[in-house]
Parts: C-alpha cells; structure tokens; sequence
C-alpha cells in the first residue's frame, strides 16, 4: 500500500530526514518511535503534504501512485489522513461545517452521493459516542479553546468520519490523560480493519500497549535504524533510545 | 478642484464660500491622507430627484416617508445650543465637511420619549448619476429609552459615480441604550459618506455594528463622547474591499469623564486592487480615571496589491485605567490552509472557509436576526466557492 524509499528531505537548508525506507502493507499496523527530532512529524508531514518540507530524493509510492506529486487535499481524497501532532484552532469555523465538508468531499472522490443532512448527523452522533464527546463540539469553532486532550479525541473523530485507507497518527498519545488515552487508542483500534493500513508515531510505549502494532521502528537521526515487532516497543521502554541512536 | 463648485455658487449657505475657497481635502491632510479624491473632483456633482419609496428613506438628500410612532417626536430645526456646537465642529473640519455643511438639503429631528422601546429603520436610495445628496439627521434619545436604529443600502445600479452623504447627530440621554445596525452594499460607482457623531450621557450605551462591502469610496466618520460616568461605546465594524474599492473609518471615542468603557474591533478584508483604511483613537482624558477600553483591529490581505492603512491610537492620560490593544496584519495562515486541506478541502474551498471566519467574527456580533442573515447571504456571495459554506450552513440546522 505504501512504499517509501531512500526519502531525503529538508526544512530550508537542514536535511531532516536521511533516507528513509519502509515498506507498509494493507492491514498493517506499523509504529514509529524515536527521540526527539529524529524527523518522526517530519516524516508525517512530508506524507500529508506540507510545503514548508522540501523532498530532496526518494520516492513515495502510494497504491501505485507518486504521492509526492499529489497536493494534500489530492492525498486526502485518496484516503490517506493524518491526525494532527497540533491540530489548528480555527476560529470563525464550526467543526460541523469542517466535519460536513470533508465526508462529503471524501465521498464525492470515491464516486458516492452526498450524505443527507439527517444522514450525517446520525453517522456523526454515532462516532461522537464512541468517541465519548457531547454533541457540543459540533457546534464549537474547529478546536478553539479545546483542551489537549479534546483536540486529539477531534482528530480521531474525524479519522472515523471519514475512513481513510492510510492513517497517519502523529503522537496522538501526547497529551493525554490515562482516561483518554483509552478512549483515542480504543478508537483507533476500532478502526483497523484488512483494508486500512494505520502509522503511528509516538514516543512512548504506552498507546502502544492499547493499539498493539504489527511492526516497530526507531527512527533516529533521520533513518530508520532499527526494525521489530512489538516487543521491540518494550525494549526500548527499559532500556531508551541511547544505544541504538549510537548503533 | 472640486466637482461640487458648480453647485456651490447656487446655495445661499454660508458655509458656501468657505467650502469652495477651501476645495476637497488633499493627500497632506492627515485624515484624508489615503482617500482617493479623483472621482469627487472630476465629476460635476449635481443634486439627486427624489425617488418614491415604501418605507422610511434617505434620498437625494431628503427623507421620506418620516415614520409616525408612538415616542417618536419629530420636528424641524430647533436645535440645542449643544448640538448647534456640534454641528459646526462637524462642519468645518475639513473642506468636505464644509460642502456637506453647505450641500445639506435636510434636516430632521427626532426625538424619543423617555423609557420608550421603538426601531427606526432607513433606508438609503441610491442617487442618479452625477448627482448627490446631504442630509442630517439629529436623534434626541430620552432617559431610559432603548433605540435599534437600522440603516440599509438599497441595491440598484447605477453606472455612473453617485453619492450620498448623511451626519448624525445622536444624544443618548440618561441610561438610554442605542444600537446602531448599518449595512452598506451599495453600488460599485456610489461614493458613500456617514459622519456619526454620538454624545452618552450618565449610564447611557452606543452600540454600533457596521458593515460595508459596497460602494467604490465608503468614509465613515465616527465620533463617540462618553460624556457621563458608567457610559460606554461598543463598536463593531467589518469592511469588504475589493476591486478598485476604498473603504475607510476613522473612529474616535473620547472618555470624557472617567468610569466610562469603550471597545472597538474592527476587521478589514482586502482583495484584488482595494484599499481599506482604519482609524481607531481612544482619548482617556487627565481625570477619566477608572476607564476602561480595549481596542482590536485586525486585517486580512488576500492579494499582493491589497492595501491596508491600520492606525491604532491610544491617547491615555489618566493612570488609573484598564486599557488593551491589538493591531494584526496578515493573508491566510498557511497552517490553517494546510489542515483543511488535508481534511479533502480544495484550496478555494478552504480559503473561503477562512475568509469566513475572519468576517463572521464581526458578523456573529449584529444584534438583529435579520440583517445578520443579510450579512451572511452577502459576504456568502461575495466569496469564491461561499456556496459551500452556504450550504453547509443550512443543512447542519435541518
């Protein structure tokens, strides 16, 4: 589903990321970890398509196509999603209105018709359930005056809204207290499934212990230094980083 | 040069002479420093006709249809000595001031009895070509009584330069409250001038939300005294430029007294060629103390050959005072873009979600359903792909 290979990239004149290769198929649940600036949100936002990152070599294949010729909203219509490290406030903008427009823009771009008002707002209450969140936050401007915790739960909401392919999940763990941290690792694993490949970039084991992941890399210095199944993730629990930054 | 002489030298005013000697503000006069004059001195301004109308108006100078109501008092040139005082000061500050003086064709009067509730709504007729209209509407507004005044732009094309200018002269009596609604849209060749000037007495409130998106030259002159103590002013204003368009509002408010508030926010959207200027100056006086006000101007620059002239000013004198401010000036925030789109929303699609916001901040502020939903139906229009925030906006409601 997704290939990346020898990706290169940088932010001005500093190289970020330094070759990165990985290889993700349908289904699969793959996790990054690594310590700070080891180019992990530069790698998620490289694959959702921010242009304050230049792509200096490499490719990215994404269900056979160059995703690095696409625009972000061109990724997002092909089903890839990233769930925000920062999710931005938007003031002046309801989050129904942005919930509304991006359901219906991803069904507009697999051929479906749009939802009806009545339609959507019953597939939105049911997500919001799951997401343990009042139906306040419909009518709140997009993640204005949202706590951290809530921003995040937002970003998982609009995951299960519009049922990507490829999820990008940038520490969506960060920030959150035990209570959420069930509830967002509990509605990610309701969304995996056969046909949805999920990335997930955190620090820290412990979403990891809810949402078990099919394979673990660390990500150091701009290259993918290491690569293990989950057992990997509790590896690097005890014993940290510093060995294999140095490997 | 100015294109209103002709006329000049047919009124007996007094002002007459002095308007002509003086001629129309120059780009060295500060608070005219950025009007583009061209079109006011190049066309031969005549008086407008009189157009018929079903409602209260303003055309060519003169209102029509004067409503009857119960606490509504009208009557005819008696002024106060205070409100004489203040129609001078109006008139002679600048060499436009002095051709309003000179060009006005009617004054009304209107009184509110004291603890009254009412609305006055107005609407201004568009002038014929190459002619204009100046009028003066003083507004006496007892104790205790509540007043939405609405003024609202009749759209009508009119291909050639127009123009109509109004000045208020507004006295908010004790713990009286006024709340003043103007939406301007009109026609791309109008030349539009509002002059308010407000006076609150002890515990007496001015609210005004003020929205221009039409027009081809919009001047709005505002002047707020907070004249008795616990008086205050809100001010909500939001300006539309486009195209060739000027719009520009020099605000004043003046804590005369002290214990007094005051607030003014202000946005200015800005695109293609236009040019939108904003004048906001708040004066707490020696012995204002305990005032209060806070100040926020932001504009929003959509192309490269936008202009936005902000002047934030706070004359602060008094030491015991709460003052706040804040001056932005920007285009679209690049993140924000970045994350509706990846959200599937096209670039035009999000920029119009942004344009949106930043109006609807003024907008979501009108204190009148009604002309809120005209607001919204034309800052919708007015948007590249706003028709998919219009629907949006009505079917999450269903």
């Amino acid at each position: 589903m997704l290939s990346i290979r020898n990706l290169h990239a940088r932010v001005g004149n500093k190289p970020i990321l330094k070759g990165i290769n990985l290889e993700i198929d349908q289904g699969e649940v793959h996790a990054i970890m690594g310590p700070n600036g080891s180019g992990k949100s530069t790698l998620s936002s490289v694959l959702a398509g921010h242009n304050d990152y230049e792509v200096t070599d490499g490719e990215v294949i994404y269900q056979g196509t160059n995703l690095l010729d696409l625009e972000p909203e061109e990724r997002a219509w092909a089903g890839l999603f990233l769930s925000f490290q920062y999710p931005v406030e938007i003031p002046g903008v309801k989050n129904i209105y942005l919930l509304k427009a991006s359901v219906n823009a991803a069904r507009e771009h697999r051929g479906l018709p749009e939802l009806k008002a009545s339609e959507f707002l019953k597939l939105v209450r049911e997500k919001l359930k799951v997401m343990q969140m009042d139906e306040a936050f419909l009518h709140r401007n997009v993640n204005e005056g949202f706590s951290g915790g809530e921003k995040k739960r937002n970003e998982i909401l609009q995951m299960q809204l519009l049922e990507p392919t490829l999820a990008l999940l940038d520490e969506t763990d960060s920030g959150l207290d035990v209570d959420a941290l069930r509830i967002v690792g509990q509605g990610i694993n309701q969304m995996r499934s056969p046909q949805r490949s999920v990335l997930l970039i955190t620090h820290y084991q412990r979403l990891l212990d809810i949402v078990k992941p099919d394979f673990v890399h660390v990500l150091a210095n701009g290259e993918i230094k290491l690569s293990g199944d989950h057992t990997l993730a509790e590896r690097l629990e005890r014993e940290g980083y510093e060995g294999i930054e140095a490997a | 040069m100015s294109g209103f002489n002709e006329w000049l030298t047919t009124v007996p005013d007094d002002y007459a002479p002095k308007a002509m000697a003086i001629g129309l503000p120059s780009k060295r006069l500060e608070s005219w420093k950025y009007v583009p004059t061209r079109s006011l001195s190049r066309t031969i301004w005549q008086p407008a006709s009189v157009q018929a109308d079903v409602g209260f108006a303003l055309t060519a100078g003169r209102f029509i249809n004067i409503p009857e109501q119960e606490g509504l008092k009208h009557t005819d040139n008696v002024l106060t000595d205070l409100e004489e005082k203040r129609i001078s000061r109006l008139s002679e500050v600048n060499g436009f001031a002095l051709t309003q003086a000179a060009l006005e064709q009617s004054r009304l009067i209107f009184e509110v009895q004291a603890t009254k509730s009412l609305d006055i709504n107005l609407g201004h007729l568009a002038n014929q070509a190459n002619a204009a209209g100046f009028a003066t509407l003083v507004l006496r507004i007892g104790a205790g009584a509540t007043v939405s005044l609405i003024e609202l732009f009749k759209k009508s094309e009119v291909n050639k330069p127009n123009l109509g200018s109004i000045r208020f002269v507004i006295t908010l009596e004790r713990d009286a409250t006024l709340t003043h609604i103007r939406f301007q849209s009109a026609n791309g060749q109008a030349h539009i001038f509002s002059n308010i000037d407000v006076c609150c007495e002890e515990n007496a409130h001015y609210r005004l939300q003020s929205i221009d998106f039409g027009a081809k030259l919009a001047r709005n002159d505002i002047h707020i005294a907070l004249s008795g103590i616990r008086a205050s002013a809100s001010v909500n204003g939001l300006a539309v430029t486009s195209g060739s368009q000027y719009h520009d509002t020099h605000l004043a408010i003046d804590h005369v007294v002290g214990n007094t508030k005051s607030d003014m926010t202000f946005r200015n959207m800005v695109d293609e060629h236009g040019e939108a200027t904003f004048n906001g100056r708040v004066l707490i006086r020696q012995d204002s103390q305990k005032s209060a006000t806070e100040q926020s101007v932001a504009n929003l620059l959509l192309s490269d050959t936008a202009r936005v002239n902000p002047k934030p000013e706070l004359e602060i004198y008094a030491d015991d005072v709460t003052a706040s401010h804040g001056c932005t000036v920007g285009s679209l925030s690049k993140d924000e873009l970045f994350y509706l789109k990846s959200r599937g929303l096209s670039e035009a699609d999000a920029r119009a979600f942004l344009q949106y916001a930043f109006a609807e901040g003024i907008v979501e502020r009108i204190e009148h359903e009604h002309i809120r939903e005209l607001v919204e139906t034309q800052l919708l229009g007015e948007l590249t792909h706003g028709d998919l925030i219009a629907e949006l906006r009505e079917s999450v409601y269903v």
